[in-house]
């Protein structure tokens, strides 16, 4: 790695403006939380800010007091900082029990070392895995101007969304957090602002280069979990091609708010298929008011593919998404 | 502030090869708190190279001279204080060095290896704060303050713990590459879980990988070690 | 100890012994365990340098000029190597037919490797490498080389490779040379195939493939150099000293003697590294330009693109079979993907299990622009035996037979012609199909159960070569009566120092703690013919054996030593079997559990039965099967190397990438050991680390399509082909 300085943020206003003053010195600037994946683009020379591989400045983002925590929020809702471990997210007896989605995605996440260092804010916005990118190919998400899935290895890519870029978003997270309505506060030199999940997470129709609405000298402080309604539950699936230690083939994230054996309102929210977290309306409008029997989980599951556009070789991820849609489905409605 | 020149050779395991370096370089001059961190000195993107001439602390490889001038080092450098095995360092680590580099390079530890540098092998696993996580994937100066333990703070009195025995008696180790990680990771296991199931202990150690696959031995030490022997592994 | 001739028997039960046979833990566990195991970058020299090596970013390319005068002038930086700078040729590198212990072919090779290749024939080799003061200095001098490549046509594919018009990467084309340095195939007809299939009462015909898999041992490659005059020590993870020592000399120009070979510990091994590599004469020339020692230390990824894997294939089998299910004739054309330099074989293993005395082989070893394959862990074995076992296995169902009944039909016997020096193989099936229960996992119609969860069984067999040749050793006793044992291996995992120091320890008749092994360095050891090839306990074994009984009759005639006097025995035999085939047999049952709605595969009952002839030290023989029927698992459904197809470029290099097998992935292996004596080998021990990988990628597949109803024919098999087939 080349030589770089680290800079210890005591509170999010300094982290904030050591980047800006990183930036406005021409130098390039990563915030790190527990840094894992940070440390390998870097080990590596992967593009992971625009025009630089390499940052100057890393600014630390585990220094800053009180952003790990989990928090009562104004108005009954739960404030989660985004410097929070995925261990001790998963850990939570509150996210457990509220928002179990959440704890059983942290769950999957990599292995127990990267969980007991690794962060809430870092798996929302870790870049893409895709190989071509992670390979140093000069494509979107390096900055570049293609992408080389499209008629090449795009096995791993995506099914929905895609176009000019067709990574799938990595981060288990991400999916969950949109399943529940979260929404996340950024910090930047301009003060706060809020952001709903589909305002966060950008398409590259939009945007081909970034996955996420964070500049450079943003930072993603917390996120915001409206507090359940009775009777709602929830769950996280994730399907790999190992046992462990893989991002999502796909994944679904669903949260269900159950009356008795009805469910008056679901969240699906698709992980592994989409460069962004992918919300499946079609299929959660047929579960509204429902008693969920298999036929409906399965109708449903097709429903969530029903837009589906695969690449040449990733075909196989429809079939799993239809099924992973309808076991998720069908297993949380019947859980106690 | 007390800051003392502490013995590096305390805490430090045997070794074959004795690293003859300047390690009196890593450490804080009595009654001296300079912030060594360097900013701003690269300048912008492309000038990605190390200054020359200026030696670099620590790495002394190449110093000719006896006492190394404390004068700006080309590398950004940040005092911190840590405790690896039960003895405090307080040194100048390079902004850049994971804790892996500064533990085997810096301080002689070598018993926690390399085996890809990119966080997925879980060769280089130690325990940080009680806690398994990869020391090749965070920076030295990301464990200011912490308290380490690798391999070789396994044994009290020279007498190996009953995990490292159990991993002999089981034959955990076959070329004995990821054993250190395996025995960071599952010492830390039964610190929070005294009994485990085998799922638990699989669960747990997922983190840890062995190409020669010896994981039915690992989990049987483990689970001997914590006196619940294993399926189909009595010794 | 008595060696009765086994011949022709099976599972003749042997006596205790009273130090071979008893679980003995590892003589140096204890090193193991606490971190004071030295491997090669734990080894500190004073003024050591660190050196990176620059890799070609193309899978073929000329290079016009390579620049390095602004890394030379980076601080820090001592000494810089191109193509342009030495012409050393890595004799081990590229050897006619692949026979990489034949001195001889390594002189006669006509195509060359040399340790900078100019052109460059594949993403990941060698262009320069750079010694500086610490790795960062070095890896930024990489980035200050300018090389102005002049890219080139390139092939990938093995069968592509081979059409007319595929771009040439050696002058005569992309078939590889043989022994003689021609480009042809290899070979081999035995009885009169046209009349087996002429006799057939069916012929089947298919076409299996196998994939590149890495050999992923934890112990990233390095070398670390430093020369004393003209005498250079080189400390490398390598399965053989000795060997290592010679091609490194003769490659360096210097004489065996002036190079010394130090390996402690190794991280691994799994084939392939009982030699030399390009990295210990990169170091080594590093530390000659610099004056001072030199640590080459590849990264994971250097290491995964750098060196070698298991070849990959295609397979068009041909089978023909008569009414009752014997099968009449064999034909093979087989090809294998062995990158730009021909180092190992390429050989298909796997039809000489069956008893058909007409077979017709063709293989084909193919250059491409890929990676090198090399030797990992038998090495021409899982490929083969999961082509034919599944063909066979396919032709069981066809023929409306249960396929433990088809394959004891077929299995290889004892005849006048092909004699063992003792045969198990019916046993090791009939033994394996009860304990496994076979009659209530096998499904008799393939992916009958109702789903979407169903399961299935099925079975592979195997006979792998367990030969005896040269090695040598060396015991040494003083007047405390301790015994020192000097043995040239370096125990990269099976547990050789202890194997032999328990060897030494029966022969002589005292106890394990008499004895000390001196290992792992050529300036001390004596030659040992390397750890692979299965041949460290059958070999050196044996050596040891007949050293220990030299020194016993050393002490009968002049007694023990007395004060500083020490008695010595050596020996090199170099027994042979009479013309009798030396074997391991074993049989693989596997249950699988198969989720078909999302393709998901998960192993609930494998049993591994084998005979290994006599079990020197009970639980590392058993770890060795387990580990090597997980490693088989991981090649049947997860391991590959993908490159894209329009740059040459590797996509999944590394452990991510190949996702290799984890704790959740490993189900528990039940082995049983067949125990016998056939008289050779030390006490009628025979190989057992290498054997356990070969029936993997078989018998789970066969397991898979008894689960599913659907033959599947590529590995790995991944989610992904499941669904697709089933689709």
């Amino acid at each position: 790695m080349k030589a770089f300085v680290n800079q210890k943020a005591r509170t999010l206003d300094e982290a904030v403006s050591l980047a800006q003053d990183a930036i406005r010195a021409g130098q390039s600037v990563s915030f790190a939380g527990g840094g894992t994946d940070l440390l390998q683009l870097m080990k590596d020379r992967v593009v992971n800010r625009p025009g630089s591989a390499e940052p100057d400045v890393l600014v630390h983002l585990k220094t800053v007091a009180g952003l790990d925590q989990v928090m009562a929020g104004g108005g009954n809702d739960t404030v989660v900082g985004g410097m929070i471990t995925l261990s001790a997210l998963s850990r939570h007896p509150l996210i457990r029990n509220q928002f179990t989605v959440l704890a059983e995605a942290a769950d999957t996440v990599a292995t127990p070392q990267i969980r007991n260092t690794g962060t809430l804010a870092g798996n929302v916005v870790q870049r893409p895995w895709c190989w071509y990118y992670r390979n140093g190919f000069p494509c979107f998400k390096a900055g570049g101007s293609q992408c080389f899935s499209v008629t090449g290895e795009n096995q791993l890519h995506a099914i929905f969304g895609g176009g000019p870029s067709y990574i799938v978003h990595p981060s288990d997270l991400a999916p969950a957090l949109v399943a529940l309505d979260a929404t996340f506060r950024i910090v930047g030199p301009e003060g706060e602002r809020i952001v709903s999940g589909s305002d966060f997470f950008v398409l590259p129709r939009e945007d081909a280069e970034h996955e996420n609405v964070l500049a450079d000298d943003e930072v993603l402080a917390s996120v915001t979990l409206p507090t359940p309604r009775d009777g709602v539950r929830s769950a996280y699936q994730k399907i790999m091609d190992r046992e462990a230690w893989t991002h999502a083939l796909v994944s679904a994230a669903v949260v269900l708010e159950m009356d008795g054996d009805r469910c008056r309102e679901a969240s699906i929210v698709l992980g592994g298929v989409a460069p962004v977290p992918w919300r499946v309306p079609e299929a959660e409008n047929m579960l509204a008011g429902q008693r969920v029997t298999p036929e409906l989980a399965r109708e449903v599951g097709a429903a969530a593919v029903a837009g589906a556009r695969p690449l040449s070789k990733n075909a196989y991820k429809v079939t799993l998404t239809r099924g992973v849609v309808e076991r998720t489905v069908l297993r949380l409605a019947a859980s106690a | 502030m007390g800051k003392k020149r502490t013995d590096l050779k305390d805490g430090v395991s045997r070794r074959a090869f004795p690293i003859p370096r300047s390690e009196d370089t890593l450490y804080e001059d009595e009654g001296g708190d300079r912030d060594l961190t360097r900013r701003g000195f690269l300048g912008g993107a492309g000038a990605a190279l190390v200054v020359a001439g200026a030696p670099k602390l620590g790495s002394s490889e190449h110093s000719s001279a006896g006492a190394v001038e404390q004068e700006a080092p080309a590398v950004p450098q940040t005092a911190i204080r840590i405790t690896v095995n039960g003895t405090e360092h307080q040194v100048n680590v390079e902004d850049r060095w994971t804790l892996n580099e500064f533990l085997r390079d810096h301080i002689g530890l070598t018993g926690s290896k390399i085996g890809c540098n990119r966080g997925e092998c879980g060769a280089c696993t130690v325990l940080v704060d009680g806690e398994p996580m990869f020391s090749c994937s965070t920076l030295a100066v990301w464990a200011d303050g912490r308290d380490i333990q690798t391999v070789e703070g396994l044994e009290s009195d020279g007498t190996v713990s009953p995990l490292q025995q159990a991993f002999m008696d089981y034959n955990a180790p076959q070329c004995g590459f990821c054993t250190s990680g395996q025995l960071m990771t599952a010492t830390a296991l039964l610190v929070d879980n005294p009994r485990p199931t085998s799922d638990e202990v699989r669960s747990a150690m997922v983190g840890n990988l062995c190409r020669c696959s010896n994981y039915n031995a690992i989990v049987e030490a483990v689970l001997a070690a914590a006196g619940t022997p294993g399926s189909g592994g009595a010794p | 100890m008595s060696s009765t001739r086994a011949a022709q028997q099976a599972g003749q039960q042997v006596a205790a012994m009273d130090t071979v046979g008893h679980d003995v833990p590892r003589i140096d566990a204890y090193e193991r365990v606490t971190g004071r195991a030295t491997y090669t970058r734990d080894v500190r020299l004073p003024g050591m340098l660190y050196a990176r090596v620059l890799r070609s970013p193309h899978p073929h390319a000329r290079i016009r000029s390579i620049d390095v005068s602004r890394a030379e002038a980076l601080p820090g930086v001592r000494a810089v190597v191109t193509h342009e700078t030495h012409q050393l040729i890595y004799s081990s590198g590229s050897i006619a037919g692949g026979q990489q212990y034949n001195d001889a072919a390594k002189d006669m090779t006509e195509h060359v490797r040399y340790m900078f290749d100019n052109p460059v024939r594949f993403v990941g080799q060698p262009v320069a490498a750079v010694a500086a003061v610490d790795r960062y200095v070095a890896e930024d001098a990489l980035q200050l080389i300018e090389v102005d490549y002049q890219e080139l046509p390139f092939v990938l594919d093995p069968e592509e490779a081979l059409e007319p018009g595929a771009p040439p990467i050696w002058p005569e084309g992309n078939l590889a040379l043989d022994r003689d340095n021609q480009p042809r195939p290899s070979s081999r007809t035995s009885g009169d195939p046209a009349a087996g299939f002429a006799a057939a009462d069916q012929v089947f015909e298919d076409r299996y493939t196998t994939a590149f898999v890495q050999d992923g041992q934890m112990e990233p490659r390095s070398a670390l150099a430093q020369w004393d005059g003209d005498k250079v020590t080189i400390y490398t993870p390598t399965q053989g000293i000795s060997n290592c020592r010679h091609d490194n000399a003769r490659d360096l120009g210097l004489d065996d003697h002036q190079v010394q070979i130090i390996c402690k510990y190794m991280g691994g091994g799994f084939g392939d590294k009982n030699g030399s590599y390009y990295f210990d004469l990169i170091a080594a020339v590093l530390a000659k330009e610099a004056g001072v020692p030199v640590l080459l230390e590849l990264t994971r990824k250097d290491d995964w693109l750098g060196t070698h894997g298991r070849w990959h294939t295609v397979q068009n089998l041909r089978v023909g079979v008569a009414q009752d299910g014997t099968v009449t004739a064999i034909g093979l054309e087989g090809y294998s993907g062995m990158g730009p330099y021909l180092r190992r074989s390429g050989g298909i293993a796997g039809i000489e299990a069956y008893a058909c005395p007409n077979v017709e082989r063709v293989i084909y070893p193919v250059h491409t622009n890929r990676m090198v394959s090399g030797n990992f862990r038998a090495p021409s074995d899982p490929q083969g035996y999961f082509a034919i076992q599944s063909m066979m296995d396919d032709i069981a169902y066809k023929v409306d037979m249960d396929p433990v009944d088809f394959a004891l039909k077929n299995v290889i016997r004892p005849t006048d012609e092909v004699r063992f020096t003792n045969y198990s193989l019916d046993e090791c099936i009939m033994r394996g199909r009860e304990l496994f229960d076979w009659e209530s996992r096998w499904r008799p119609v393939p992916g009958s159960d109702p789903g979407p969860i169903k399961r299935g069984a099925g079975m592979a067999f195997m006979a792998f070569r367990s030969g005896v040749g040269p090695s040598s050793a060396i015991v040494r006793v003083d007047a405390d009566e301790r015994y020192t044992l000097f043995v040239g291996v370096t125990d990269i995992g099976p547990g050789a120092k202890t194997t032999m120091a328990i060897i030494a320890a029966e022969e002589l008749g005292v106890p394990l703690s008499q004895v000390d092994v001196v290992w792992g360095d050529t300036d001390l050891c004596p030659y040992s013919v390397g750890e692979s090839g299965s041949r460290t306990t059958t070999m050196t074994g044996y050596a040891v054996v007949q050293a220990a009984i030299d020194l016993k009759r050393q002490i009968a005639e002049r007694g023990m030593p007395r004060g500083v006097d020490v008695l010595i025995a050596s020996a090199t035999p170099n027994p042979s079997t009479e013309g009798q085939r030396r074997m391991v047999f074993g049989a693989h049952f596997v249950e699988v559990e198969a989720d078909v709605q999302l393709g998901h595969v998960r192993i609930t009952k494998y049993v591994a039965v084998h005979e290994s002839g006599r079990i020197l030290n009970p639980r590392p023989a058993k770890d060795q099967i387990r580990g090597a029927a997980l490693q088989g698992l991981g090649q049947a459904l997860h391991e590959d190397l993908l490159y894209d197809a329009r740059s040459g470029h590797p996509l999944t290099a590394g452990y991510y990438g190949a996702r290799h097998l984890t704790y959740l992935d490993a189900p528990e292996i039940e082995v049983t050991f067949i125990e016998t004596d056939d008289g050779y080998g030390p006490y009628g021990a025979k190989t057992v680390g290498e054997a356990g990988i070969i029936l993997g990628p078989a018998a789970v597949a066969n397991a898979i399509f008894n689960t599913i109803g659907h033959r599947m024919k590529e590995l790995p098999i991944t989610r992904a082909r499941i669904l697709e087939a089933l689709a």
